[in-house]
């Protein structure tokens, strides 16, 4: 259900980003906090009281956070719903709002207790029924098409066996269920029949630490402290209410004004700080700065293995030789983006396999050899390779201004310049509209896309690799070989850790040792910056996105 | 035309009553000849954005879904869940009947109704609108007359409002976020919290109007400054001042009133780009939004609302011009 969904408008946002960090560069900024005896005050005992302002990125979609696929948006919506599961960072489940669970020897059956005692805040008690029918509906296409379709279809039957027991039927093995299960939100059921259901708001009621009061769009959302609190996971770093009682979450989708919010005082904390702006905060003793590698799939471009010159192996092989990823990384992001090898996020506990690490890229001479033996030997045309019968050497990327954020247009730019100047290779980056991107995604019509993906737990891994029919959903390379399909539900029908990552790393050194069918560039990242009398900031643990308010409070 | 004019004035001139009953039934055709254009304008807007938002390139279905959930399930329960498989014609005629009847449709993207989008976003975007257009117009006055006939001020002034009007709005903006509200924290940096934060957006949008406008009217005071009467006026003592205010600004105003049109477009226009730099909740903001993820009802609603305010304004305008004007009622029977 994650759907990387910033929002921006092209070519202002581009301008804007550019001309702030220029200005930032260039010291015109002053940071009023920036002081000794600021960062010389210590964490102390927490404190109850205050509000806290945060600048975020991202604006919901929708509130309601069952149908919002948008990453960026969860932090926010974190605030005032819970989920049945923690997840710690070794990603073992841990008590929430469901007190424990055990699963049946054939696997395919789950038995989840309840918590006692938990309320919605529209007064409705949580108990097996209300989380019967939050299942019930998320697999009813009507109210929710995404999850109808996605990782919850696995389930056959779910079931209330007493007030605090529920049975979910599974309709075959299928090893990410609990992972699946804990990150779903989950909302009282009269919210099920309230006219705004699906664009969310304060009629939408959660059990979470914080209670959303209102929200303006385009402007702010804002949460009060829910005074009956008293069911933290076991992840959380507290019991009981939050220590804040209030949250204001303004929507800033400007990084410059973000971090000019941030430096000005106008808000306490901000996430998505830009790799140019990271230095404003980093070491500051005026500020705190953390920042976490996403889970998931990397930042990759994706070969079309089906069309255009990219269907030849050795042209995919090239693309990647011709390449100095280190250095355009580091350039690009003034060394705060980690350079990712593989089609797993290096931040995967179990499953990223590190046998792939430096086994390709940065050979131009070897790029070379690879396209004269494809054949790609006529005379250059503009500089570009062409081949017997005239066709210049070109493989478009279709880059979707939506999904364009963090600098990843410039990222491609500059692969884009240095494959022609290493090996004559026409990589044309074309920033398009979302129409026209997923017309040539539909249609099969593109040299490469790019892409990145966040959920954990090997669904991502069946998303990009398995066939589309059979779910597939972002089999961007369209990689069809069977082999890929038989890790992938081995992997998914088995609760032995050790084996699944055997399988997924196979499937990793095939899909980028043995076929090349993807180059991966960066792990994407989400920073946090905060005031330094900010305390509690944290990441959610194993799913590495930015944590609720719950723990954070405001000291000296 | 000379004909008409010279007959207008005749009959003025011969029997005043017969005169002021055709100036009314002049003004009365014209009008009503200009509510029926208005209309025509508006079911022509319409149209053209439904056939415009149509014809863009991409499946609904595939953007609403985003990359990771194209599964084929999940396109045709939302193909079908927006009912997107109707024929072209079926779905105009199904648009232009709801508007008949008030219903603007549902946004895709924030499963709301559209009107209901849009009206919780036009406060504070006309709140932005008029107050860029007092910034315009005050900073506009206040500079054609303080610098009109003055030969250095003018010359300064003139070149201020060249770099004004040459300036793109979200490069002022950004100038007056650094310089004023990060630096120096006169003014909140975003949202619509009142007063204080209408300060910076309110200059971004005015400022490159009020250059346009304050050549306009110094171009003017200046002409009418020369006039023969303002010559009689001095004669009889009446001061510099009061004579700009008095007479020239009032002279050198007529045209400006023509250009109200432009002024409109360029406040809509700036709007978007203003309360994007500014996050401001606004019409603007919704606007971007629902094109980047071609939420065509809510694209549509926000054409319709644009042409209708453009209709709506450049109508008004046209009437008062026609009545305050005698000479028009004769002269262009056809307004």
């Amino acid at each position: 259900m994650s759907v990387v969904r910033p929002r921006r408008t092209a070519a202002i946002a581009g301008a804007v980003a550019a001309l702030a960090g220029a200005l930032l560069l260039a010291g015109c900024v002053s940071s009023p906090g920036s002081t000794a005896s600021t960062a010389a005050a210590a964490a102390g005992k927490p404190v109850s009281g205050g509000s806290l302002t945060y600048g975020v990125e991202t604006e919901p979609a929708t509130l309601n956070p069952q149908l919002n696929g948008q990453d960026k948006a969860r932090v926010t919506l974190r605030n005032g719903y819970d989920n049945l599961f923690a997840v710690t960072d070794s990603g073992k489940v841990e008590a929430w709002l469901a007190s424990g669970y055990t699963v049946a020897a054939d696997e395919k059956t789950y038995t989840v207790t309840l918590r006692h005692g938990v309320t919605f805040w529209d007064g409705e008690a949580f108990n097996a029924a209300a989380v019967v029918k939050n299942i019930d509906e998320v697999l009813n296409p009507k109210y929710d098409a995404f999850g109808a379709a996605g990782p919850f279809s696995n389930v056959k039957s779910v079931t209330a066996a007493g007030d605090y027991t529920v049975v979910f039927t599974l309709k075959g093995v299928y090893s990410p269920f609990l992972i699946t299960l804990a990150n779903l939100p989950i909302i009282s059921p009269n919210s099920y029949s309230k006219a705004d259901v699906k664009a969310g708001g304060p009629d939408i009621a959660g059990t979470g630490p914080f209670i959303l009061q209102s929200y303006t769009r385009g402007q702010d959302l804002v949460f009060v402290k829910n005074p009956k609190y008293n069911w933290a996971p076991a992840t959380a770093q507290h019991t009981g209410p939050a220590y804040l009682d209030k949250v204001t979450v303004r929507f800033l989708p400007e990084a410059s004004v973000r971090v000019g919010a941030l430096q000005s005082g106008q808000v306490n904390v901000i996430e998505g700080v830009p790799g140019t702006s990271a230095a404003l905060f980093k070491n500051n003793p005026g500020y705190r700065y953390i920042s976490a590698l996403n889970t998931g799939t990397p930042y990759s471009l994706y070969f079309n293995t089906k069309f255009g010159p990219s269907a030849d192996i050795r042209v995919r092989e090239a693309v990647r030789d011709a390449v100095d990823l280190n250095a355009i990384i580091n350039s690009v992001y003034a060394g705060q983006r980690t350079r990712a090898w593989s089609a797993v996020s290096p931040e995967d506990p179990y499953f990223f396999d590190k046998a792939v690490v430096n086994t390709y890229g940065a050979n131009p001479a070897a790029a070379n050899k690879l396209l004269d033996a494809a054949g790609w030997t006529g005379p250059r045309e503009n500089g570009y390779r062409t081949n017997s019968h005239g066709q210049v050497l070109k493989i478009v990327e279709y880059q979707d201004t939506n999904y364009v954020r963090d600098s990843r247009d410039v990222l491609l730019q500059a692969i884009q310049a240095q494959v022609k100047q290493t090996a004559g290779i026409d990589f044309d980056v074309q920033e398009v509209d979302d129409g026209t991107a997923s017309t040539h995604l539909a249609n099969g019509t593109y040299g490469t896309f790019d892409n990145s993906n966040t959920d954990p737990d090997g669904v991502d891994i069946a998303y990009h690799w398995l066939p589309a029919a059979a779910g597939g959903f972002i089999n961007l390379a369209q990689a069809s070989d069977p082999q890929l399909g038989k890790w992938i539900a081995a992997a998914q029908s088995t609760s032995d850790i050790a084996a699944r990552a055997a399988d997924y790393d196979a499937l990793q050194q095939y899909v980028i040792d043995t076929k090349a069918y993807s180059l991966p560039l960066y792990e994407p990242a989400d920073q946090i910056a905060a005031a330094s009398d900010v305390h509690g900031l944290s990441f959610r643990t194993y799913f590495q996105i930015p944590e609720s308010e719950y723990d954070v409070w405001i000291g000296k | 035309m000379s004909t008409v004019e010279a007959e207008g004035a005749a009959a003025a001139a011969a029997a005043p009553d017969e005169g002021r009953r055709r100036g009314r039934l002049a003004v009365a055709q014209a009008v009503a000849r200009r509510l029926i254009g208005a209309l025509l304008v508006l079911w022509a807007a319409a149209t053209a954005a439904f056939l415009a938002v149509y014809a863009a390139p991409g499946n609904t279905a595939y953007i609403l879904l985003g990359t990771s959930e194209r599964s084929p399930q999940a396109v045709a329960a939302v193909t079908a869940q927006w009912h997107l498989d109707r024929p072209l014609v079926t779905q105009y005629v199904d648009y232009v009947t709801g508007l008949l009847h008030g219903n603007f449709g549902t946004s895709y993207a924030l499963n709301a109704p559209v009107a209901q989008v849009i009206f919780s976003q036009l406060g504070p975007s006309l709140q932005l609108a008029l107050a860029g257009a007092v910034v315009a117009v005050g900073l506009a006055l206040l500079s054609s007359v303080a610098t009109a006939g003055r030969p250095w001020p003018s010359k300064i002034a003139n070149a201020v409002e060249v770099v004004l009007v040459s300036l793109p709005e979200f490069w002022v903006a950004i100038l007056l976020l650094f310089g004023i509200s990060f630096r120096l924290g006169w003014f909140p940096i975003a949202g619509a919290y009142g007063f204080p934060s209408l300060v910076l957006p309110a200059l971004a949008l005015g400022l490159g109007i009020c250059g346009m406008l304050s050549q306009l009217l110094r171009n003017g005071i200046e002409l009418s400054l020369e006039e023969p009467y303002s010559l009689t006026a001095r004669a009889r003592g009446v001061s510099d001042l009061s004579l700009r205010l008095r007479h020239s600004v009032r002279h050198a105003a007529l045209p400006v009133i023509h250009l109200t049109g432009y002024i409109v477009g360029g406040l809509l226009g700036g709007v978007v780009i203003v309360e994007q730099v500014f996050s401001r909740p606004g019409i603007g903001q919704t606007t971007l939004n629902a094109v980047n993820s071609k939420d065509l009802p809510v694209v549509l609603g926000v054409a319709l609302l644009g042409s209708f305010a453009y209709v709506v304004i450049s109508t008004i305008v046209d009437i008062l011009a026609f009545l305050i004007d005698p000479r028009l009622r004769f002269a262009n029977r056809r307004l």
